[in-house]
């Protein structure tokens, strides 16, 4: 683990305020810190020879308001910062992440949690380590600078012995490296098996071994507490050591500035600064020690975030070294000028991440205005072209030219919140546009009857809806964008056959006024289609692309038992 | 669980109290070392001869070398304290939560409950360690000094007095407006969780409908109130860093003028300004004991809120007439080959009605026939109920009317292990333990081998997975291990149902964040577990597996005997679900499948 990685300031421009921010209050802490060593021998002093304290007195107060002013800054500017550091993170990764072939994204799970308990792991990282990074960097250097103007022996044993601190962790940690190694790995096996248990325990009680388990827990719970204190102690007395050698170190400046005071050769104030100041050089340095370990998660989760923000893919990356079409941030590629609205593929090649077998292969497609619908077996690749086509995915080679679309998914996008959220995710629109859409695709009587009509709570994947329900509320959301091309995949799924029919007449209709690119098993689309076509399995090469007369009542040709469903 | 009061986290254990009286030590001799360093030198500026300075340099030794070692005696002993009671309260959190799982757990997202008590114990046991101690060491070593000054000078001891009693009140200020922001930022925390977990898992839906942009916006509005309710919160410890060093600062201004006109001798005054100063490094650890204190206390009351609810069913047979004398129920009884229960395991249900809260109807009316050995697949709108009949069927919540016989047996009159015994539970969540490929399985049924277990696999479509693992049954899943896509987690959730061989399968949306084609083809290979012949008898039975499933989504519905469609029941009144006949689409089966392509 990197104590400090600048690839931090680099990839997250918003992370660079805060961390100069914590710097500059750690400095200042630092030198009020040394100040307040001079006052306090000044007050001292004042003291053991009666005389004036006035002047000493208000510098020291003096010196304690600022020193207080600054400590709550401090607090105040290190929440701030963990939470600004770990916020522009998790935005800089999400942004990313919406920009980037789906491919090239994270696997669900692990994206969600890096997403969320990561750049949650980086807050005590920036909040806590960081400001005891700077303040080790900073207040030991201007405790020995100051220390070799007051007096410069006292000066020379803390830089001498200064150094002894780091080089003794590293070798106890060396000496130790081995076991600690091996104890970790106990340790993460023990206490991952409480969590372990307890997130299993649907599936422990539906199978009667819960209550067997109770005593595991106890059993396992005991060595995991046996396993930490075996890897405690040794992290303990090495922190123990830590302070028993700083401790000696300000005691042999102690020794000296005492033989020199008690032999006359110095001022009492110069000793009082000397040994006020040297366990100030020691204790930061400590501290970064301490809280090494509790930043260390927040440490690698940083590498994980910084990672994914490289632009330069991994050399191993499965990503195609062609420069890929030129893609607008989201929602679609950008046309090209000329046809305005009209989709061309040509050549285009694509192979999911990991495999070699391309899914998609050499494909030419033109597309214009109406209905295009594509059939083909399962597995053939037709969702992927329509991700290819709303610039989801990026070609492996060749081109894809394609007005910023509107694409409904199989499983679209309806959590959270209102119908009307869900309806103006895209674009504004009024309520009654709202209402017009409902009706269109036949739900405005549903959604009138949900308490709160517009305003009716949704919740998860569209709570009291059923799932032809929320189909048609996603094929409204459609109806309302103003893209010019349409993507849907599936669109009759999960309707009965009236249903079918009804939405199968209401995709004829928005391809009226737009290119409607529509994948599908069923046969009520394909007798509104304008061009068919049937994507062939991988194996025969080139994909076989048929353009059918520009009949309603094409006789489909489905090419496969299921659909790509 | 009342072993957690809420109101008394830092309630110490005998361990903790032994933690901080050792801290005490080790705080007491910094102190200590501060002042008789201060001692020394000026007694050493008056140039006496160098044996009198001796005794102090002992001291000055001793309170140094006495530091470390009583810190780090501290730090185990309390540490050690603090894992023991973690020990118990885990395990007593554990056995409060069996009866709670799974009803009382919510209905979607369990494992992230009970990761969530996981973490709010720790919370709890770490205040402990972090309040606990810290408040106990300060409060020896402050008795200390002030005992000390006030035998040396009484006004210097009663201002020492004054920074103690004004270091309470800080303390107690910030702890209060530490714990008051909390509940705001913990709510900015789980909405920023929310949207980023919906951003990163659903980038795709999200750009598709060009949606991503609002979600953006989502996102730094939730980072906004993240920001603000941070900013808050850190005002607590923010007063009290500053308060702690303006009351030091005026003590040790204060002692500085009393010392000075007291017939004590030069060092003594020494010794005596330096005190505060010293105090000063006792009481920084209070400020981050505040913010430990509030995070305990917020998570002792949400375990407290969980634990503390009634079980949603009730463990005592209902009609005494049907309970019978006997042996005790087994943990996995009924899974022994051949028992006549398993022959005949018809599911019959009459004016079934359920509900969670009590309050209103979350199951209408629902007459139910399931021969044993078919299939049926439950659909409808959420909120239907649907989910509310599983639960009710797998025995996790208590009907409120109505009658549920199991083998012609009224399961309300069993006890319930017998009942739960002879019906297997798969949710939308399998969960994968951190054990071998064969104790994830066999888990369902000890005595299986195996060969059972590899019918089980091979009959759920693991196949391809068993003969890719490199250590076949033994090969470590989980956490730990070998990681499965969602679509291998389903399939071992259905093998392990499989391999308890139990008449029942109950499956509550088991493919719900599957996609698509992957949902089907793990359904198909579900409903064909029941009906080709071959596959069945994993534990000897003569017929298939009865098979339930609940499910949101039409994706493989048309392959399940018989579609029962439940209907939201009427807010405040009670409408009847008649199952049998199948009300909504009409008795599919296989033979007849309706003409889709």
């Amino acid at each position: 683990m990197k104590p400090f990685d600048p690839r931090l300031l680099r990839a997250v421009p918003a992370a660079r305020r805060p961390v100069a921010v914590l710097a500059a209050t750690g400095i200042a802490s630092g030198a009020t810190t040394i100040a307040t060593a001079f006052a306090l021998s000044a007050v001292v002093v004042a003291v053991v020879e009666g005389t004036d304290l006035t002047s000493p007195l208000v510098w020291l107060l003096g010196l304690f308001v600022v020193r207080a002013v600054l400590a709550a800054t401090t607090e105040r500017v290190a929440a701030w910062a963990g939470v600004s550091v770990s916020s522009a993170l998790r935005a800089a990764l999400l942004r990313r992440w919406g920009t980037v072939d789906a491919d090239a994204r994270l696997e669900p799970g692990p994206a969600v949690s890096l997403a969320t308990s990561g750049a949650a792991a980086v807050e005590p990282y920036a909040a806590r380590f960081l400001p005891t990074l700077v303040t080790a960097a900073v207040v030991p250097v201007l405790a020995i600078a100051t220390l070799v103007v007051v007096d410069w022996p006292s000066a020379l044993v803390v830089a001498l012995t200064l150094p002894l601190l780091p080089v003794f962790a590293a070798l106890i940690g060396k000496a130790t490296a081995e076991s600690t190694e091996r104890r970790w790995a106990a340790l993460a096996s023990l206490s991952g098996h409480f969590l372990d248990v307890v997130r299993g325990l649907p599936t422990l009680v539906t199978y009667g071994r819960a209550h067997r388990q109770a005593t595991t827990v106890r059993e396992v719970s005991d060595r995991h507490r046996r396993a930490t204190m075996e890897t405690l102690r040794i992290a303990f007395l090495s922190s123990a050591a830590l302070e028993l050698l700083a401790t000696i170190s300000v005691a042999i400046v102690a020794v000296t500035v005492g033989l020199r005071l008690s032999h006359g050769s110095m001022a009492l104030g110069a000793g009082l600064v000397a040994i006020l100041l040297a366990p100030e050089a020691y204790w930061p340095v400590r501290r970064v020690g301490a809280e090494y370990h509790a930043a260390a998660d927040g440490a690698v989760a940083l590498d994980a975030i910084l990672a994914q923000l490289d632009p330069t893919p991994t050399p191993a990356a499965p990503q195609s070294p062609a420069t890929p079409a030129p893609n607008a941030a989201f929602g679609g590629v950008a046309p090209e000028s000329g046809r305005v609205g009209e989709v061309r593929v040509a050549g285009l090649t694509y192979a999911y991440a990991g495999s070699p077998a391309p899914v998609v292969r050499d494909l030419d497609l033109v597309a214009g205005p109406g209905l295009t619908v594509v059939t083909g077996p399962s597995g053939v690749g037709k969702s992927t072209l329509l991700d290819l086509l709303a610039g989801l995915r990026r070609a492996s080679t060749g081109t894809v030219e394609a007005p910023p679309s509107h694409y409904v998914t199989q499983r679209p996008f309806l959590s959270t919140g209102s119908v009307r959220q869900a309806l103006t995710i895209g674009h504004p629109a009024t309520d009654d546009q709202l209402w017009e859409a409902l009706r269109a695709v036949g739900v405005d009587g549903v959604v009138a009857a949900l308490p709160g009509g517009l305003s009716a709570d949704l919740g998860d994947d569209g709570f009291g809806l059923s799932a032809g329900q929320r189909q048609r509320l996603a094929l409204a959301r459609a109806w309302l964008a103003p893209e010019t091309l349409l993507l849907l995949d599936e669109p009759t799924a999960h309707l009965d056959p009236e249903g079918a029919e009804h939405v199968a007449a209401l995709v004829a209709e928005l391809a009226e006024r737009r290119v409607v690119v529509a994948v599908t098993h069923r046969d009520e689309l394909l007798a509104h289609a304008e061009h068919h076509v049937v994507l062939a399995a991988t194996n025969a090469s080139p994909v076989e692309v048929v353009r059918e007369a520009t009949s309603p009542s094409a006789a489909p040709r489905t090419a496969g038992e299921e659909g790509d469903r | 669980m009342s072993a957690v009061p809420t109101r008394r986290v830092w309630w110490p254990s005998a361990g903790t109290v032994r933690g901080g009286l050792l801290g005490g030590i080790a705080t007491a001799s910094g102190m200590a070392l501060t002042a008789t360093s201060g001692w020394l030198i000026v007694r050493a500026s008056q140039q006496p001869v160098i044996l009198t300075l001796l005794t102090a340099i002992v001291a000055v030794r001793a309170f140094g070398m006495a530091r470390p070692v009583f810190r780090y005696w501290e730090r185990l002993t309390s540490h050690d304290a603090a894992l023991e009671m973690l020990a118990e309260r885990r395990t007593s959190a554990y056995e409060a939560l069996v009866p709670l799982t799974p009803a009382r757990l919510g209905r979607r997202r369990r494992s992230d409950v009970l990761t969530g008590v996981v973490d709010d114990l720790t919370d709890v046991v770490d205040a402990q360690v972090r309040v606990t101690v810290p408040v106990i060491s300060t409060a020896v070593a402050g008795g200390i000094a002030i005992a000390l000054t006030l035998v040396l000078s009484r006004p210097v001891g009663l201002v020492m007095l004054a920074l103690g009693v004004a270091v309470c009140l800080i303390s107690t200020l910030a702890a209060h407006l530490e714990s008051r922001s909390l509940p705001e930022l913990l709510a900015a925390r789980a909405e920023v969780t929310r949207v980023s977990e919906l951003m990163a898992s659903q980038s795709g839906e999200l750009r598709a409908v060009g949606g991503w942009a609002t979600a953006l916006g989502w996102l730094d509005e939730a980072h906004a109130s993240l920001d603000r309710a941070t900013r808050r919160i850190s005002l607590g410890r923010a007063a009290a860093a500053a308060l702690f060093l303006v009351v030091v600062g005026a003590a040790v201004a204060a002692t500085a003028v009393i010392a000075q006109g007291l017939a004590v001798s030069t060092p003594v005054k020494a010794l005596l300004v330096l005190t505060p100063v010293a105090v000063s490094e006792a009481i920084t650890p209070l400020v981050d004991a505040t913010r430990a204190l509030a995070r305990a206390r917020g998570s002792a009351h949400r375990i407290d809120a969980l634990l503390d609810l009634t079980p949603a069913v009730a463990d005592e047979p209902r009609l005494a007439a049907a309970a019978e004398p006997g042996q005790a129920p087994d943990d996995t009884p009924g899974t022994r080959p051949g028992q006549t229960a398993y022959a005949r395991c018809d599911v019959t249900t009459r004016a079934l009605t359920a509900s969670w809260t009590g309050e209103h109807t979350d199951l209408a009316s629902t007459d139910l026939d399931v021969p044993a050995g078919s299939r049926i697949a439950v659909t409808g709108p959420n909120g239907s109920g649907k989910s509310t009949l599983l639960a009710v069927l797998a025995r996790h919540l208590d009907p409120s009317g109505g009658t549920y016989r199991l083998g012609g047996t009224d399961v309300l009159g069993q006890p319930l292990e017998e009942t739960r015994a002879r019906i297997a539970v798969v949710d939308d969540e399998t969960h994968v333990f951190a054990t071998s490929l064969r104790n994830n399985l066999t888990l369902a049924r000890p005595e299986a081998d195996d060969a059972d277990v590899e019918r089980a696999l091979r009959a759920a479509g693991l196949t391809t997975l068993l003969e890719s693992l490199p250590d076949g049954l033994d090969t470590t899943l989980g956490s730990t291990g070998r990681g499965l896509s969602g679509g291998e987690r389903a399939r071992l959730g259905i093998a392990r149902a499989h391999v308890s061989g139990r008449p029942v399968v109950l499956l509550d949306e088991p493919v719900a964040h599957l996609d698509p084609p992957t949902a089907r083809a793990v359904v198909e290979d579900l409903t064909r577990l029941g009906s080709a012949p071959g596959t069945t008898g994993v534990a000897g039975t003569a017929s298939a597996q009865t098979i339930i499933m609940v499910t949101h989504r039409d994706d493989g519905a048309d392959l399940f005997d018989r579609v029962l469609e439940v209907r939201r029941p009427p807010s405040g009144t009670m409408s009847r679900t008649t199952a049998d006949p199948v009300p909504h689409s009409g008795d599919r089966t296989h033979e007849a499948d309706p003409p889709r392509r």
